[in-house]
């Protein structure tokens, strides 16, 4: 099991509980971003455009907090910019330990060796360490060569130390599903956690606009990549949000399920989208417009969305409504490896990004060449 | 104008199709100086500065000017109805504007992901790597 029994049963009681209060819509995730800044510069990134007055704004630890408490999730994801550039990220951290949060700490891993001894091992203290591939894959991905080596660097320490370490992973057009098959065998043989993956979205005010799968393209690459795992591979993330990455079922979205706060204040209507702020998450509660949003509401910018921010708390939700759905997810923990000769023929299949992506390698499946690597350059 | 009115992308008839999504078209308007006397240009103009990825400065009808970036809009049926709030330049405060009280409006800031393109990365890889450069990568810009 990916997640800590503890984790888990305090997720499975909070929404049991939010469903005998009878709560239609429910935070789980609290996305706190305390700055915008970063010491990468990803042209996917569609969160560190700004200028430099915003970019040098931080949330004091009282107003993390203050939303937090406001927000009620029983997990928060600290994501940025690069929160370990926070000056004061290690009260922050402290402060939600001590409020009993489960806290993913979302880095870079740039600067996570030098910043460890800030922070104490904790059951509620992840990091999780953006991770885009193999080595090249994860350098080209973030426009940083020697990127993957920082990143592994700090994660070793981390794990040596005894703090818990997961990997987020992006996937954009031009994924080489046999390598990050591969990263896989690295990261379990690193010793962290769990895995957490998502396709990339196409942020409105990224640099790139150009690389992001749509729908058809992310279930045929996520059922070659989750299809015929090995046993060793774990995965934090919710048995039934993976199915329907694979395309093996289907979810409308739940844009409050993961709500963000930042400098600006609570996000509408999501991580992703910015379509204005509110001053309170009461607020974003009562004054979205959540019909606007959603791949089901034909909004243009949700079209390609396939998220864990908007519909990993669909699954989970799906999870806790029905006896059906806790039965489907006890059946995907239990029996999770997927057996599908389909899905490896997929992984035969040669990488055809739509626009000219990357340069790099596309390994070969181990019915071909498992030592050969094919230039696409 | 909801979110979905404003959407700057073209609309999709099945999404379950999809292989690869457009992005969001940019234009050019570092620099542009709307004429916003006309309420519909006004509207627009402001639409557009919400979607805007550096500062603006707003004349107010008061003659005050405020350079920021603009973060949030809210409109009505109305000019007075409807609103920017924007973030000042060395500040945190939040300053609500209603459209009525704004005289002008210019894109005087920088375009702060203009020509940041993949290709453009792509580009600057591989003139490094034949310059001979042993580490390639993308810096963050200086934030002075």
């Amino acid at each position: 099991m990916a997640v800590p029994i503890s984790q888990a049963w305090t997720v499975a009681s909070y929404v049991l509980r939010q469903k005998l209060k009878g709560r239609k819509r429910y935070p789980l995730v609290l996305m706190l971003e305390p700055l915008f800044r970063c010491n990468l510069a990803c042209a996917g990134c569609g969160k560190i455009q700004y200028p430099a007055h915003i970019l040098k704004q931080n949330l004091s630890p009282e107003e993390c907090f203050k939303a937090v408490d406001e927000c009620g999730a029983p997990a928060v994801s600290i994501p940025g910019g690069e929160p370990l550039m926070h000056p004061e990220i290690d009260k922050i951290v402290e402060g939600l330990v001590a409020r009993k949060k489960y806290i993913y700490l979302c880095t870079n891993a740039l600067l996570l060796k030098e910043k460890i001894d800030l922070f104490k091992p904790s059951k509620y203290l992840t990091f999780s360490v953006h991770v885009d591939g193999e080595r090249e894959h994860h350098d080209f991905s973030v426009c940083r060569e020697g990127g993957y080596e920082l990143a592994v660097e700090g994660m070793r320490e981390a794990l040596k130390r005894g703090f818990r370490v997961t990997t987020n992973t992006t996937l954009f057009d031009g994924a080489d599903p046999n390598s990050v098959r591969a990263f896989f065998d690295e990261m379990m043989e690193l010793g962290v956690e769990g895995m957490m993956l998502s396709p990339g979205y196409s942020y409105d005010k990224a640099p790139d606009q150009k690389h992001f799968l749509g729908r058809a393209r992310i279930r045929r690459l996520f059922r070659g990549i989750f299809s015929n795992r090995k046993a060793s591979w774990r995965f934090n993330m919710s048995p039934l949000f993976q199915e329907f990455l694979m395309g093996k079922r289907d979810y409308a979205c739940t844009p409050w399920g993961m709500p963000t706060y930042n400098i600006f204040g609570w996000q509408k209507p999501c991580y992703l989208l910015q379509d204005g702020y509110a001053d309170s998450f009461a607020e974003l509660m009562e004054s979205t417009a959540w019909e606007q949003y959603g791949t089901e509401s034909g909004n243009p910018k949700c079209a390609n969305c396939m998220v864990h921010s908007g519909y990993e708390a669909s699954a989970v939700n799906d999870t806790f409504s029905s006896l059906g759905g806790f039965l489907d997810t006890v059946k995907a923990t239990l029996f999770s490896r997927y057996p599908d000769v389909q899905a490896t023929k997929l992984l035969d299949d040669e990488v055809k990004p739509v626009h000219s992506h990357n340069p790099l390698v596309q390994l070969q499946t181990s019915s071909t060449s498992p030592q050969l690597e094919e230039t696409r350059a | 104008m909801s979110g979905t009115e404003q959407a700057n992308r073209p609309a999709v008839a099945d999404v379950d199709t999809l292989e690869v999504v457009s992005g969001t078209v940019h234009e050019a308007i570092e620099g542009w100086v709307p004429d916003v006397a006309d309420p519909e240009i006004l509207r627009v103009a402001l639409e557009k500065a919400f979607d805007y990825r550096g500062d603006v400065t707003i004349t107010r009808r008061d003659g005050s000017r405020i350079e920021g970036y603009i973060f949030d809009r809210r409109t009505g049926a109305t000019l007075e109805q409807s609103l920017v709030r924007v973030m000042p330049q060395g500040s945190r405060e939040r300053v609500p504007i209603a459209y009525s009280e704004i005289a002008a409006l210019a894109f005087s800031g920088r375009d702060t992901a203009a020509g940041k393109s993949w290709e453009a990365w792509v580009r600057k890889y591989w003139e490094k790597k034949a310059a001979g450069e042993p580490s390639v990568g993308l810096e963050p810009e200086a934030l002075e």
